[in-house]
């Protein structure tokens, strides 16, 4: 196939030239790295495993007044792709103005771990991350900063220990999940959950494989299409291995808390209607009274801006502020775009909370 | 402190290498319906569905979870993203050991399975045709096959433009997404048949099972609970989670526990008799 190229596209030489030589560059590329930041574990529960980002030398000094950042990210992908580069790094940009930033990682769980369910993700894991730091912080409560499923996993602890949480801090997190351009949604509104979390754990390409499937032909096709026609230099050429990377690593899924997850959220949309329980308390988001920034993309496919901007009619918290960011879903964590806009915003709105 | 990445098996180059064959392979189709002075348009409509059909049928694009099933249908990741998850182990199914209702079981699902396979491709080929003639409607306006490097980029764009609207027109629509969840249902039935047999392999050889290994996890979590409520569950109300970290990590004492309960009882070693009268006593642990 790859032998005929110069064939098919006889009428373009230069650009058959171009596809080739971007190829063959591909092809030679070495590994890439990610997560640069220097970090150190502090905590770990099960597969969780908490971070602490070491304070960058040429950071601002920490704020007076300050509260430890943690930053929960989803379930369903690596974290590192807050700090996939220096010169795209979230977690980067939050070390730099001077904040003490912890991170939850997941893990990769196991068969051991089919069972752990949503309580045990948020009571447990999260929780205790959030106890160990105020701990060390000898602090009442910290600001919290939720990732698309971990904003879901944010907002329900905040529910739950609203005098832990002084700021929450909401990015591309779906809340009303039954808008009618979602299409994730409507897929498995028909899954038999108790079957699917009896059959174990669900491996990572399964889900990426799903969310590759929204939008088949631009994810799997144009965007190769794209890069081989572009021109790429040496730095994009990396930056898309680390994106491909980042995108086809996904953990699995603990059995138990994928399909609580989905039977809660995306088929009974309980965030919303206000009938989720954990631990036998009920999770409302109206008390979530937190001062909460809600950032969201405006061309999100997995997180559709209406179910993130659904928060606004549901929280408590009379200090809210929403900000659509014009990108997807990853080019939120990771376009040009967005690193532009999104940290400072972060770091502007933590300063006016202190 | 740098994330190391597992590399094993991650090629970015091949998807990106087949997205430029399939790539060159739709430049070709454009350049044989432009030769001569008019472009005839409509005769691109069959190659491209054609075309577009055997990539979605390949990648499995809609159905994921479909990829493993039965191996009816073996999926070629044509597009890096058709996994080779959830798959089923090579245990036989329908194995004498298998008591015969469970290899029937087994059997009627897999025949699901294949009718579910059916209708999803009726489903491609919608798309296919569909997406072919939006593009062959928008392309008639153009007057001459594409000259520059930039007009082919442009009719290349629109091609997906077209392709991902017809997909999308399907693939929202309520049919449709029982028909996922038909597929998805049925593939874990059949994983858990498959598990089922494993079960009874493994009680044959006086193995532990999956099922045996859950209860036990399920009483360690409910000891772990009354640890941190600190009386028994049967009085306890429910509360929050417990609020220690667990060291060692929980799967490895959940292991260590877990060989425990499979270890031969022993009895404890008999205590030597105190002599009578004496004042000491015994300390029972705290709970």
């Amino acid at each position: 196939m790859k032998s005929s190229h110069a064939t098919l596209a006889a009428p373009f030489p230069e650009l058959t030239l171009r596809i080739t030589e971007t190829l063959a560059r591909l092809r030679l590329a070495g590994e890439v790295t990610v997560g640069g930041s220097p970090k150190r574990a502090v905590w770990s529960c099960g597969k969780t495993t908490l971070y602490h980002y070491l304070p960058l030398p040429t950071a601002r000094r920490t704020p007076p007044g300050s509260r430890p950042l943690l930053i929960c990210f989803a379930l369903v992908n690596r974290p590192y792709v807050l700090d996939l580069h220096p010169d795209r790094s979230l977690v980067r940009r939050l070390l730099e103005a001077g904040l003490s930033v912890y991170l939850i990682d997941w893990g990769n769980p196991d068969e051991a771990d089919r069972q752990v369910d949503l309580e045990q993700y948020i009571e447990r894991h999260l929780g205790g991350s959030v106890r160990h730091i105020l701990e060390r912080h000898h602090s009442d409560a910290l600001d919290l900063l939720g990732v698309c499923q971990g904003g879901v996993l944010g907002l329900c602890y905040a529910a739950l220990h609203p005098q832990h949480v002084a700021n929450l801090i909401t990015v591309t997190t779906p809340v009303d999940f039954h808008t009618s351009d979602n299409l994730l949604a409507k897929w498995v509104r028909g899954f038999d959950t108790a079957l699917i979390g009896a059959s174990g754990n669900v491996p990572g390409e399964l889900l990426n494989g799903l969310f590759l499937a929204l939008m088949p032909f631009r994810l799997a096709q144009q965007k190769y299409v794209r890069l081989l026609t572009s021109n790429p230099d040496q730095r994009a050429i990396e930056d898309f291995l680390r994106m491909e990377k980042w995108i086809f690593d996904s953990p699995p899924q603990a059995a138990a808390a994928l399909a609580q997850f989905v039977r809660w959220f995306y088929q009974e949309n309980r965030l919303v209607q206000g009938t989720l329980e954990l631990a036998g308390r009920p999770v409302r988001l109206a008390d979530v009274r937190a001062p909460v920034l809600n950032l969201f993309a405006l061309e999100d496919h997995i997180v559709p801006p209406a179910a993130a901007a659904a928060l606004r009619q549901h929280v408590g918290s009379r200090d809210y502020r929403e900000y659509a960011v014009a990108t997807g879903h990853i080019g939120m964590y990771v376009s040009r775009a967005a690193h532009a806009e999104v940290p400072g915003r972060i770091i502007r709105w933590l300063r006016q909370h202190r | 402190m740098e994330t190391s990445i597992p590399s094993g098996g991650f090629r970015p180059d091949v998807p990106v290498g087949e997205a430029a064959a399939r790539f060159f392979e739709l430049l070709k189709t454009l350049g044989a319906a432009a030769t001569g002075t008019a472009p005839d348009w409509s005769s691109l409509a069959a190659p491209l569905a054609t075309q577009f059909e055997q990539w979605l049928r390949l990648s499995q694009s809609a159905g994921p979870w479909f990829a493993p099933a039965a191996g009816a249908a073996r999926a070629v990741p044509a597009a890096g993203f058709a996994p080779a998850a959830w798959s089923f182990a090579s245990l036989p199914l329908a194995a004498a050991a298998t008591p015969a209702s469970e290899s029937q079981r087994a059997l009627e699902l897999f025949g699901r399975l294949g009718q579910l396979q059916a209708q999803l491709a009726a489903h491609w080929s919608e798309v296919a045709n569909t997406a072919s003639q939006r593009f062959v409607a928008r392309v008639a306006s153009i007057a001459a096959a594409p000259g520059t490097v930039d007009q082919a980029l442009k009719l290349y764009e629109l091609w997906v433009s077209c392709a991902e609207e017809a997909y999308a027109a399907t693939v929202h629509r309520s049919d449709f997404s029982r028909l996922q969840a038909d597929i998805a249902n049925t593939t874990a039935a059949l994983l858990l048949e498959q598990r089922r047999y494993a079960e009874t392999l493994a009680r044959a050889f006086g193995v532990p099972t999956r099922s045996e290994v859950d209860a036990l996890n399920a009483e360690l979590r409910e000891l772990r609970r009354e640890l941190t409520a600190g009386r028994p569950s049967a009085a306890r109300e429910t509360t929050a989670a417990p609020e220690a970290p667990v060291e060692p990590r929980d799967a490895s004492a959940v292991k260590s526990r877990t060989h425990a309960a499979h270890r031969p009882k022993r009895r404890p070693p008999k205590r030597p008799a105190r002599p009578s009268g004496s004042r000491a006593r015994v300390r029972r642990p705290r709970r």
